[in-house]
């Protein structure tokens, strides 16, 4: 374990913690603009986390050590999902290793903490909620791990570091398994950042939420945490995507710069889809995430029938 | 003495134990005896697993009893061992006040020597007593403990359907034994392609129902709900990895040519089990019936590793065939230790909640605190969640499946799929238990019953607490096994173990490390979110009051997942709203999910059956006459088929 990989990996969480509130916020002024709207400033996010981070927690009266740890738990396992990613084109040295289907854990984890406090209060709408985002889970985790089959087949291996030097340069994009790949990753990015089509960020109406339903009773720093960790998921996907499935190539610098250019236009991406689609049935979308697993399937019976030079 | 005379001094306490259990008013000192006597047999094991080679006899063919020890052996009595110490301690007071304890005792006693035996058999016919043994006992316990017509009935459809699909163990390894092909892979790769297909489909087939892989599971989620939990723990724990034990004996080590048909039987059964079984247990209202489905899901995912292992045979590469080996071996452990973990939770509930359906319980975590944190570990585990043990091998079978891809395995377009399929199955058991936790342990109690509900006593609540341990040992350091676990495939003397997970290719699974940060971030963090908090007020829900009669049920929390998926489900639905003059009187409301395989494969066979026997019945006229005709055609039969020679 070298020097410059330890700073590496610090520097990068430094930037995973501070920067991923920004997303959502650009997301959201974007789509502001789109719809002929002023809309609050990117930096919006930030403004909420302070002010909750000043506010008291609240503890409802059916609540037990569930309730209280929970957004701990989503948030150590957000921040843990955080150091596995890797650096393009820089060496780095993750306590915890850099394999791709340690993230699945971990954001398992998560989901498991935050849907326990449903329960705990009993509260019919978070429950509501989190059976949703279970449900909605089952054909995410499915098809994310056919994402991660697909970038794994060129790198020879599931270590992160491998799968984004295997994605660099040109050659890729001629084979078509990495198209696939591509196309499946994005209904994965849609559906675990919780945009419209699968759910609805901006909803106030608690019968359609479905990652906000479980957040219902939070307040206070509680939520500051969870709202970092909703965040952070946003983070944790889109640099995924970034590195694995959107061209890259050239010396470290260049290949950052061309990170922060496709992270930019992923978040343009997700705020046009969610200025255009509607919010898609609930029932619709193990069919809609379905199609997602189809075409992933194709890319991994044309790696092996379709012949490598 | 040596470790054998260790071994067998072991199963003589136990089997001393299991005497001493028929005697009234002991029933507590024989579980003991008997847990000392296991416990003993596993340290024999322990050290024979470490160190590799083989006591006493090795495989024979005759017909002379023959008793001895491998590393697979050791590691399969080492898995009994684990489960079955905790389980017989937990029954010594489990049992208290039940009717007929003694008879309970010296069963579980017994049952454990017979799964021994199974174990440590070095013929066919000392093996074949011991799988008889093994299926009849918790058949009795099952009948001792409630007599009543669902029992007999679960306990006849139990003893039918194994032994009918057990017909297959019989086949397989008497015709291994007479071509002398029992632990000499030389005879077994020298017979006939027929006669290795008829030995691995019947070994599939007769093993698979023993250990409940669909669509030969039917017996299994009846059978476990009414045995008492203890049993069904070591059932669920145990019993049902030793049916896999011999399917690894004949397909791993007796049939050897691997055939990539027969691996990619297993990798479809393993995906088949593993969806079906965790999809079907997220609809059950009874928490045992619950876990009966969740162990077929379970021994599904230890088939999927399996059948990688054989397809990384088939295409010749050997290191993965035996990671992907030590991951279906891993997994064994790891459920052996979950399961009957949440086996002796679920009867503790019971016993001292009096209830076991889910949506009649709730609040146990004030209640019975230390029962509800061991079964949220063991929920945790069984769900596939990081830092514990069932995410080790499940990471582990995930990769050996990715890799049957990524190396280019024979037909490995199947890894990924299997592999999808597979975290399909962990994010199902993920809903399931926070359904599970959720429902039992949280919250307010749910019912009158509850009220009364107390910690269970000592001996119950430290057998729960060393299985919670395990899951959280084998979570942090799983590595530590795998090295052996994969010798066994190989053959070769086992690599240094440590504590991480590795494997060529992959990033490795550092469990240690992943813990520590994990632990230290929780703990940091719920230091800096600090101690103030708002008056506390009782939850907000819109305005609403959280009345218990408007409490979410088991059916409310899956209903996206029933309709989402009603293709495949195909649930019933039933409500009746009777109005008089125009004003609701009442509703009713009755909703399932019909068990498709028992509607769809089983009753038609069933009936098919029954039809075939009523016409067979006409034979049985009862007339003198027709019987001296069917003697007559008989022996001129015979006497035809010796003229023609065909008896040689």
């Amino acid at each position: 374990m070298n020097l410059t990989a330890v700073a590496v990996e610090v520097g990068q969480i430094a930037l995973g913690v501070g920067v991923a509130p920004l997303l959502p916020g650009v997301v959201q002024w974007l789509k502001a603009k789109l719809q002929g709207r002023r809309g609050p400033s990117p930096l919006q996010p930030y403004r909420e986390l302070r002010r909750l981070w000043g506010k008291s927690r609240f503890l409802p009266q059916p609540s037990t050590v569930v309730y209280q740890w929970a957004p701990s738990v989503v948030v150590a396992a957000l921040a843990s999902a955080l150091m596995v990613l890797s650096v393009p084109g820089l060496p780095t040295a993750s306590p915890i290793g850099h394999d791709a289907v340690l993230l699945v854990g971990l954001l398992a984890l998560a989901r498991f903490a935050i849907a326990l406090t449903a329960w705990d209060t009993g509260s019919g709408f978070a429950l509501m909620g989190a059976a949703r985002d279970l449900m909605v889970a089952i054909s995410v985790e499915a098809l994310l791990i056919l994402c991660l089959a697909l970038a794994a087949l060129p790198a020879g291996s599931t270590d992160l570091r491998a799968m984004e030097e295997a994605a660099a340069g040109g050659a890729i994009w001629l084979s078509p398994e990495h198209w696939c790949g591509l196309v499946a990753f994005a209904l994965v990015a849609v559906a675990e950042t919780g945009r419209q089509p699968i759910d609805n960020p901006d909803t106030h109406l608690e019968l359609t939420m479905i990652h906000e339903g479980p957040l219902l009773e939070y307040a206070g720093r509680d939520l500051a945490y969870l709202q970092w960790a909703a965040s952070a998921r946003h983070w944790v996907i889109l640099v995924l995507g970034a590195e694995l499935f959107l061209p890259h190539a050239g010396p470290p610098v260049a290949r950052l710069v061309e990170l922060v250019g496709w992270m930019f236009v992923a978040l343009a991406g997700l705020a046009v889809t969610e200025t255009m689609v509607v919010k898609m049935r609930l029932l619709r979308i193990p069919v809609f995430l379905g199609t997602g697993a189809g075409i992933a399937t194709i890319g991994i019976v044309s790696w092996f029938t379709v012949g490598r030079p | 003495m040596s470790l054998l005379d260790s071994l067998v001094l072991g199963a003589s306490v136990l089997i001393l134990g299991t005497l001493s259990a028929l005697i009234p008013s002991w029933t507590r000192a024989a579980l003991w005896i008997q847990a000392a006597g296991v416990g003993a047999c596993g340290a024999v094991a322990a050290v024979v697993f470490v160190a590799g080679g083989s006591v006493g006899s090795r495989f024979v063919n005759g017909v002379s009893p023959a008793l001895g020890l491998d590393r697979l052996s050791a590691f399969f009595v080492l898995t009994v061992a684990l489960t079955a110490v905790p389980a017989l301690i937990f029954a010594s007071r489990y049992l208290d006040g039940t009717p007929r304890r003694n008879a309970i005792a010296a069963l579980s006693g017994a049952f454990v020597a017979a799964l021994l035996l199974v174990l440590v058999a070095r013929d066919v016919t000392t093996f074949l007593i011991g799988w008889e043994l093994m299926t009849l006992l918790p058949a009795a316990s099952m009948l001792v403990l409630r007599p009543d017509r669902p029992v007999r009935h679960a306990a006849f459809v139990y003893l039918t359907v194994t032994h009918l699909g057990g017909a297959g163990v019989w086949i397989s390894l008497l015709v291994l034994s007479s071509h002398g092909a029992l632990g000499n892979p030389a005879a077994g790769a020298a017979l006939g392609g027929p006669i290795q297909a008829l030995v691995t489909i019947s070994a599939i087939v007769g093993f698979g129902t023993k250990a409940g892989l669909m669509p030969m599971h039917s017996w299994l989620p009846r059978a476990h709900p009414v045995a008492p939990a203890h049993i069904s723990a070591l059932m669920s724990g145990v019993m049902i990895k030793v049916a896999l034990y011999g399917l690894i004996r004949v397909l791993f080590e007796w049939a050897p040519r691997s055939a990539l048909w027969a691996a990619l039987a297993l990798i479809l059964i393993g995906a088949l089990s593993a969806i079906g079984g965790v999809l079907y247990a997220l609809f059950q209202h009874e928490l045992k019936r619950l876990l009966a489905f969740h162990s077929i899901e379970n021994v599904g995912i230890i088939t999927l590793g399996l059948g990688a292992s054989l397809m990384f045979e088939a295409s010749g590469q050997p290191t993965w065939a035996s990671i992907a080996f030590a991951a279906a071996l891993l997994h064994t452990l790891n459920h052996a230790a979950f399961k009957s973990l949440l086996f002796l939770g679920a009867g503790a509930i019971e016993k001292l909640a009096h209830g076991h359906e889910i949506d009649h319980l709730g609040g146990l975590l004030q209640t019975m605190p230390v029962t509800s944190v061991a079964f949220a570990i063991g929920s945790m585990a069984i769900a596939g969640l990081p830092p514990l043990n069932g995410f080790a091998s499940e990471w582990l079978t995930l990769q050996a499946l990715l890799h049957l891809a990524i190396d280019r395995a024979q037909a490995g377009w199947v890894g990924p799929l299997a592999a999808s399929a597979l975290a399909a199955t962990a994010a199902m058991a993920v809903l399931c238990f926070v359904k599970v936790v959720g429902l039992a342990l949280l919250g307010r109690p749910r019912h009158p019953n509850l009220e009364a509900a107390r910690e269970a006593p000592y001996e119950m609540r430290a057998a729960q607490l060393f299985l919670a341990a395990l899951c959280v040992g084998l979570g942090l350091a799983p590595g530590l096994l795998v090295p052996y676990l994969a010798s066994i495939r190989t053959g070769a003397p086992a690599a240094a173990p440590r504590i991480v997970l590795v494997a060529p290719g992959t990033g490795g699974l550092p469990t240690l490390a992943i813990a520590v940060i994990l632990g230290l971030l929780i703990v940091i963090l719920v230091r800096a979110r600090g101690a103030r908090v708002a008056a506390p007020a009782p939850a907000w829900t819109c305005g609403q009051v959280v009345e218990p009669s408007l409490n979410w049920t088991s059916s409310a929390f899956t209903k996206p997942l029933r309709l989402g998926w009603e293709l495949v489900l195909r649930p019933e639905r039933d409500v009746t709203i009777s109005t008089a003059h125009g004003v609701v009187q009442s509703a009713r409301y009755r909703g399932q999910v019909p068990h498709l395989f028992d509607t769809v494969f089983y009753l038609p066979l069933i009936r098919q059956g029954a039809r075939l026997g009523a016409r067979a019945r006409r034979l049985q006229s009862g007339s003198l006459r027709s019987y001296a005709l069917y003697l007559v055609g008989l022996i001129l039969a015979l006497l035809a088929v010796v003229r023609l020679g065909w008896l040689g």
